[in-house]
């Protein structure tokens, strides 16, 4: 047998024997992603029918000024309430999602046939008041047009002179890609298994078994220190992928869990697609931990720079949050940026073209071959094997 | 047949270079064993990570039966059983495991590992512990699963560091035992110590190393002959210059 695959079969041989740490590392992800899908769908759900169809409870400031507006709007399903003292402050402190105010000089303005004030105080950065904002804007607009109407027709004008466009948004979302947005945290979670998912055997093969120092008898072997090392990736790489599967395997499991409206494609189709995404992913995040871990002088250092390595799948995402742009080509060669891309499009049912996956594979197994080339000369480094 | 000429080896480190071996030579034969022997740093260690290549040294070169270890070092290694200093044996897999793991690595077929697993174990004493996973194996346990693992493919070289450093009484007499066994079986044995009774009951040869360089080396008599001491021990403290790392 090749030295290489007999490395990899005593580290799988190794790791299987510790029971518990392959049940969490294989586990812990699996189960929290079905809690995350299934806990934020029905939440997400809960709050989409009751802020749409609920009567919508709104403070008004001057309701007396105004009774057929409150009138109108309560045959719209929106309850004025009593204003607090303060509305600014209300909206400050989180009291209130949205307040109305309704001008001193309504009155007048109203009977003089003058365009008459009615203040929205809303806090725009907040997402709760983005729903009821929407309704109560849209009832006030419904309102001016009814009455703008009927004083055209009074004035024996047609309404429709003073309407030259209707402005008619068409949502060409689709359920599916609805969903992807609101589930956007998804690829970082796939990602980050992918990537991260073997690094506690790559570590432990590499680093660990330095601080063992049992690497200086298996390098006293003629196996070859490429065949070796590549042994120990392939092996993670084997781990990684098991760890993969059961990601999808609860990712399918969550949505199928999920609460109805919460869907997107998780055919056994968009299943493979994705695996075939994150596999070069493993082998990236195997190699580089390789390099890391042959090239510190512990497991504590190795492990010091998970926490960089957790941050660096997300670093487009926080780019896309501030800048968001469209979906070029030249994404898919750039690490994580890519697979975010590639997995939100396959969520969103889009179609991805041969050249889209030939330039994404073509980039991922570049990267991971050079890091491997760089580990290989990490390991033929003399102080590789001698600890301390 | 292992010969080393003119080895030399330094190590940068923060405070400046260490000369760890310069110009260690000598050459171990088949079917005696040769002990080097000196004190605590004295570059033992160095020298035998040298013969194995785990290191290349900076000059000189090593040749094991006639394969320059510099321009062919797997075959070199093919030919070597090697008990490092840190015997690393893999906790989570039981002994017999340990020793298939590196006769896998040797090319050897499950049939071989077999037989020579059961060969060796009956020689070291360790039927008892062989199916156990090693974790919560003695000092001496682990030594013996270390030497037969090393020793797995039947190589004519063996080179052992500290062999018996931390065994009790019971368990050093067993490996003494082992090491002559492996003498009369035709091979070159060479094992390191830093305690002079260990390599007078043992060694055909002696190579004294102190401060990184041979200070001497011959037969137990030749030793005594050159410097003119009747116990070995005061020819030991002659030709090291002091008492150090005499006594364990």
């Amino acid at each position: 047998m090749n030295p290489m695959f007999v490395v990899m079969m005593k580290e799988l041989v190794d790791l299987a024997r510790d029971r518990r740490t392959v049940l969490i590392s294989l586990l812990m992800g699996p189960i929290l992603i079905v809690g995350l899908v299934v806990g934020m769908g029905a939440v997400m759900q809960k709050k989409m029918t009751t802020q749409m169809e609920k009567t919508l409870e709104v403070p008004l400031v001057g309701a007396e000024r105004a009774p057929n507006l409150v009138a109108f709007l309560a045959e719209h399903n929106i309850e004025a309430t009593e204003p607090p003292e303060d509305a600014e402050t209300a909206i400050a402190q989180q009291d209130a999602d949205v307040i109305l105010r309704i001008s001193p000089n309504y009155a007048e303005d109203w009977r003089a046939g003058k365009p008459a004030l009615v203040e929205i105080l809303h806090d725009s950065t907040r997402d709760d008041s983005r729903i009821p904002v929407a309704r109560v804007s849209s009832v006030l607009r419904g309102y001016a047009q009814q009455v703008g109407a009927l004083r055209l027709l009074s004035r024996g004008v047609d309404p429709g002179v003073g309407m030259p466009l209707i402005p008619a948004p068409v949502d060409l979302a689709t359920p599916m890609s609805r969903v992807g947005q609101a589930l956007a945290f998804l690829p970082y979670f796939l990602i980050m298994s992918a990537f991260l998912g073997g690094a506690y055997l790559v570590i432990d093969v590499t680093a660990g078994e330095r601080e063992r120092q049992s690497l200086e008898p298996l390098l006293a072997t003629p196996a070859s220190r490429r065949a070796i090392m590549s042994g120990k990736i392939l092996a993670a790489c084997v781990f990684g992928v098991m760890s993969l599967v059961l990601m999808l395997a609860a990712f399918k499991a969550a949505f199928w869990l999920a609460p109805a409206g919460v869907k997107v494609d998780v055919s056994l189709l968009a299943m493979a697609k994705l695996l075939l995404i994150l596999l070069p992913t493993v082998l990236f995040g195997t190699c580089l931990l390789t390099v890391i871990s042959a090239s510190v002088k512990s497991v504590k250092e190795a492990q010091s720079y998970m926490s960089l390595l957790f941050l660096l799948p997300m670093l487009p995402t926080f780019f896309l949050l501030i800048s968001p742009v469209k979906n070029e080509l030249w994404m898919l060669a750039v690490p994580f940026l890519s697979q975010n891309q590639m997995i939100m499009m396959v969520l969103r049912g889009e179609t991805l073209t041969m050249l889209d996956w030939s330039l994404y594979t073509a980039v991922g197994v570049a990267v991971s071959a050079a890091l491997w080339w760089i580990a290989a000369r990490m390991y033929h480094r003399e102080h590789l094997a001698v600890s301390g | 047949m292992i010969e080393a000429n003119g080895l030399s080896k330094a190590f940068k480190t923060r405070t400046g270079t260490v000369q760890a071996v310069s110009d260690v030579g000598f050459s171990a034969r088949d079917g005696e064993i040769t002990g080097l022997l000196g004190p605590n740093g004295a570059g033992k260690t160095t020298t035998l990570r040298m013969l194995y290549t785990l290191m290349s040294p900076d000059r000189g070169s090593v040749r094991v039966d006639g394969i320059d270890a510099a321009r062919d070092p797997d075959a070199a290694r093919r030919r070597l059983g090697v008990l490092p200093d840190a015997r690393g044996v893999y906790k989570r897999l039981t002994a017999r495991e340990n020793i298939a793991y590196f006769g896998r690595l040797h090319g050897m077929s499950d049939a071989d590992i077999r037989e020579r697993t059961r060969a060796l174990s009956q020689a070291l004493e360790m039927d008892d512990i062989l199916d156990r996973q090693t974790e919560g194996f003695s000092q001496g346990q682990r030594t013996k699963t270390a030497i037969a693992r090393a020793v797995v493919h039947d190589p004519r070289n063996v080179i052992l560091d500290e062999p018996t450093n931390g065994l009790d009484v019971m368990t050093t007499r067993a490996m003494r035992g082992f090491l002559r066994q492996l003498r009369e079986e035709g091979r070159c044995v060479i094992f390191s110590s830093h305690i002079m009774q260990e390599v007078a009951a043992l060694c055909d040869r002696i190579v004294v190393i102190a401060k990184g360089t041979v200070v001497a080396q011959g037969t137990p008599d030749e030793l005594r002959t050159l410097t003119g001491e009747e116990n070995l021990e005061d020819a030991f403290v002659r030709v090291i210059g002091s008492e150090e790392g005499l006594y364990a």
